[in-house]
């Protein structure tokens, strides 16, 4: 794959946003500013309940916010982006195929060659006319993500991918994720709990508290590919761990 | 226990490899279809034999009527359109058909709107709460009353029953809307037009199955009530005819097309139509785990069962993990 020309850029600019009203008001985002720009791999981690989700769904259009902007841009136009989530969300009356096609801007010959080449980079090349119900969950997850590099965005959006799978499945996914990462330059933000990881991928990581404060911003600044048994990778965790500690504290 | 264990478990899946073949078509789901109509004539002809009555028709004098009627051997012409079996279907047919889609499309337009809106679901709740409690037979006699014999009557019959089944459908389809799948497609920017094609028809198309299927079923029960009290033709007039002529295989031998011509009707259409549609869906069916389970002869047997298929699940995960090892 070739690597675009032109920097993704990211905008988040005084970010508020809230759910409800009254005593059932909730704070999901407090003041959130964020600069991200270029081939970067960027993770967001923190508790359950600290806005992560909220963060991206914002960023794509699911949700708006309260108050305060968000930009996303490719060489000063709207960049366009690919979403991944938490369950791999295919259309179950679909095929394999059908559901990379679903999202393509237009239905050409070429839009399927591109969406069988993206099935082929997650080893699924041969299972395009299956229904997603044929495949198991790790597959299911593979097409979501080989869905979301199909339409080639500038900016890759994920929301915990892997939390739902096997230790083993999601080891390798992450592995294969981070290939196609080096491979296609895209810019990435990525929502887990899981510190190590988010160690294991990323450049950078923004640490968010409960009420949706972005607290940290960590560089991570280790050669790839990483493994987690490496004495650097785990010092690296190590580091962000005792942040969190140091964060919850606070947050109590 | 423990010890002894092992023998059986050796032994028997060589028994029932032996004699798999003939348990296994005594067990078969096709044979069971061909057993239930000879299950019933046997109960039909024990039950004539015990009662000895003039009234209760032996089975071979109803089919011996219904073959009559099929071949228009029969010189009996019903009706004030004076027609025989096949036109008297017709009629009630074309009346289903028309009251049937009237049910869709009314039931469809308030069940959109009461998935939709809690205050029309509130509005229209008790509504279609009473009509649902209503006998049929109280439609079929106010719909006599009002408005004589004719087409209508039958027709509203058919909407009146069938409706409450739509719009129930219909309403629970649009509650249950996948929420996610819309968002995914949001955030994809997919356009409008392709997410009601792809996303929000496929969705709703279960629920509109039952709807049809239940729509369907129910009509037809509501129809013959209203025939039989407040029409002079249609086949299930020809049911009072035959009870007003004190000839029981006559109503027997109709209510038995009735029968048959429902089956017809769910094999060659709503069956095909449903596995055409739905055939997205995982092969494995709830009856088929059941009889697996009761397969089994052991709990030992259950047990390794359960454990060889979660092995060979597994280990299909990690032939995929290995896949992308090597690639």
């Amino acid at each position: 794959m070739e690597v675009r020309n032109g920097v993704a850029e990211i905008l988040v600019r005084n970010l508020h946003k809230e759910f409800g009203i009254g005593d059932d008001r909730v704070v999901a985002l407090e003041d959130v500013n964020l600069d991200v720009e270029g081939h970067v791999f960027v993770s967001i981690v923190g508790p359950s309940g600290c806005g992560k989700s909220t963060l991206l769904n914002i960023l794509t259009d699911i949700e708006t916010p309260s108050s305060g902007s968000v930009k996303i841009t490719q060489d000063g136009r709207e960049a366009n982006s690919g979403y991944v989530f938490q369950a791999a969300r295919l259309l179950p009356w679909r095929s394999v195929l059908d559901n990379l096609l679903f999202v393509q801007e237009d239905r050409t010959e070429e839009a399927k060659a591109r969406c069988q080449r993206y099935l082929d980079m997650v080893q699924l090349g041969d299972k395009g006319d299956k229904y997603p119900g044929e495949l198991s969950g790790g597959m299911q997850q593979r097409v979501g993500i080989a869905r979301a590099f199909s339409i080639e965005p500038d900016v890759l959006f994920m929301d915990e991918p892997f939390s739902h799978l096997d230790a083993i499945t999601a080891r390798s996914l992450r592995r294969e994720l981070h290939s196609m990462w080096h491979q296609t330059g895209k810019t990435v933000l990525f929502v887990t709990h899981d510190v190590g990881e988010a160690v294991e991928l990323s450049n950078r990581i923004l640490v968010f508290a409960k009420g949706g404060r972005l607290q940290d911003d960590i560089e991570i600044d280790l050669p790839f590919p990483r493994d987690p048994s490496d004495e650097a990778v785990a010092v690296a965790k190590a580091r962000v761990l005792k942040k969190f500690e140091e964060l919850d504290l606070i947050a109590t | 226990m423990t010890a002894t264990a092992a023998t059986p478990k050796v032994d028997k899946p060589i028994r029932s490899k032996k004699d798999g073949a003939v348990l296994r078509a005594l067990k078969s789901p096709s044979f069971a279809r061909l057993l239930f109509p000879l299950a019933f004539l046997a109960v039909w002809w024990a039950v004539y034999y015990t009662i000895d009555s003039r009234i209760f028709p032996p089975p071979q004098q109803v089919l011996g009527f219904m073959w009559d009627e099929i071949t228009l051997n029969s010189l009996l012409r019903y009706g004030s359109v004076r027609n025989n079996v096949y036109g008297m279907f017709a009629i009630s047919l074309a009346r289903l058909g028309i009251g049937f889609v009237i049910a869709m499309v009314i039931g469809t337009i308030i069940g959109l709107a009461m998935g939709l809106s809690k205050a029309v679901d509130a509005f229209f709740h008790d509504w279609i709460m009473a009509i649902l409690a209503m006998p049929a037979l109280v439609w079929a006699l106010f719909l006599g009353l009002a408005l004589g014999f004719g087409h209508v009557g039958p027709i509203i019959a058919v909407a009146l029953t069938g409706l409450p089944f739509v719009v129930i459908n219909v309403r629970e389809g649009v509650r249950n809307t996948p929420k996610d799948l819309f968002d995914m497609a949001r955030s994809f920017q997919v356009p409008q037009k392709r997410v009601i094609q792809h996303v929000l028809l496929p969705s709703l198309a279960p629920f509109m199955f039952a709807a049809m299927r239940y729509g369907f079923a129910i009509g037809w029960k509501g129809l013959v009530i209203t025939e039989v009290f407040a029409s002079d033709e249609g086949a299930g007039w020809t049911i009072k005819f035959w009870y007003d002529a004190h000839r029981a295989h006559g109503v027997i031998g109709y209510a038995l097309f009735f029968i048959l011509f429902a089956l017809f009707l769910e094999r060659t259409i709503f069956e095909r139509l449903e596995r055409r549609t739905f055939k997205w869906r995982p092969k494995l069916s709830g009856i088929d785990v059941v009889e697996d389970a009761l397969g089994s002869d052991t709990q030992d047997e259950k047990d390794f069962r359960i454990l060889e298929r979660s092995r060979a699940k597994f280990e299909g995960l990690d032939t995929n993990g290995s896949e992308k090892r090597r690639g």
